[in-house]
């Protein structure tokens, strides 16, 4: 891995680390998400700081360039942070079809109160 | 009558058809309650529902049929309905017949009943195409529990207080009725089912389009091979 790479590694992870806390401040993003993304900065930083790492994992996987182990590492990463998304919908729309029906329940009730009421 | 039995009519854009249905309805069984519930439709159907002064539920958000069905089956819950009922809104579903499913539900030959046109074959059998997709799905539902029910995709289905209150609480989204009759099986729930004739939709547009038939069976077909493997876990499995 070159010098330049390492540079750029650690200038990304520093800019992602600098983005989540700023999202986190403003109260964007909730802790339980932030997680994952700290996690990839913390790997950055690692895979950057000691490329011995990337190396070892390189000869395990066979892969010529040790660049294109980072990048599947990355891809790999983004996958599971697609699934954990899909996951979060999926229970947001439960609880979001929760709300409705309670929701639609309660309205009748009102509207049959009002209607008593104005009997 | 001493059984309160809860008729729940989920209303898509059903303009042209609601007011008969209802209508229909209340002229053959004046005795039972009924609840319209309105999936947020895109055309006069609510301010017809109000006009009209029938008890409705107005979901403020689109659900699809399952949770539209599913909010009539927690109403039921919550006013303490011996047998819940299930009816299109867009008159396919023929109120004469309505005892017809109820009674085995009362007599506790079944925890739920579903309407069946393919028993005597009479009256609409739909398309060809349709029978195959329908027959295919019956089949999966025998494979994976042992169950055979002919009609299963019919929305005409009537439930008792316990498998109604299973339903409010399990009940798929988007295309419901085999997915219910596999999961009320797999839970330890017994399933009937009662000859009906059924009459081809006065209006309206299905839920299921030719292009879609494709998508419907693939996600049927996964989503009844996926309750099999999880529901297991769930309830401990009483097949």
């Amino acid at each position: 891995m070159t010098a330049h790479l390492q540079l750029f590694m650690i200038l990304g992870a520093v800019v992602l680390l600098l983005i989540i806390f700023a999202l986190l401040k403003r109260g964007l993003m909730s802790v339980k998400y932030s997680l994952l993304w700290l996690l990839l900065a913390v790997g950055l930083v690692i895979a950057a700081a000691f490329p011995y790492v990337v190396y070892v994992l390189r000869d395990l996987l066979d892969i010529e360039m040790p660049v294109n182990l980072v990048f599947l590492l990355m891809f790999c990463f983004v996958l599971v942070v697609l699934l954990s998304l899909s996951i979060a919908i999926s229970q947001l729309a439960d609880k979001c079809k929760r709300l409705t029906q309670a929701n639609a329940i309660l309205e009748k009730r009102v509207r049959d109160l009002e209607d008593t009421l104005k009997k | 009558m001493d059984k309160k039995i809860l008729v729940i009519i989920p209303c898509y854009n059903e303009e042209d058809n609601i007011v008969n249905t209802v209508e229909n309805l209340r002229a053959v069984c004046p005795e039972v309650d009924y609840l319209v519930v309105n999936d947020c439709s895109t055309d006069r159907s609510a301010e017809i529902l109000k006009e009209h002064h029938y008890p409705f539920l107005d979901l403020p958000v689109n659900l699809g049929i399952g949770g539209n069905v599913q909010c009539g089956y927690l109403y039921a819950v919550h006013h303490g309905y011996d047998v819940a009922v299930q009816m299109d809104g867009d008159g396919q579903h023929d109120p004469a017949y309505l005892m017809e499913i109820v009674q085995p539900v009362l007599n506790g030959e079944c925890d739920m009943c579903i309407g069946s046109r393919f028993i005597k074959k009479e009256g609409f059998q739909t398309s060809f195409m349709r029978r195959v997709g329908i027959r295919w799905l019956s089949g999966m539902i025998y494979l994976l529990c042992g169950k055979r029910v002919l009609d299963v995709t019919s929305g005409f289905r009537a439930t008792n207080a316990g498998m109604t209150a299973f339903f409010s609480r399990h009940y798929a989204a988007d295309y419901p009725e085999p997915e219910a009759i596999l999961a009320a099986s797999l839970a330890g729930y017994h399933v009937g089912e009662a000859p009906v004739i059924m009459r081809e939709r006065q209006g309206g547009v299905s839920s299921i389009h030719s292009f879609k038939s494709a998508y419907y069976m693939i996600k049927v077909t996964l989503a009844l091979i996926i309750d099999r493997l999880s529901i297991r876990k769930e309830k401990g499995g009483c097949a």
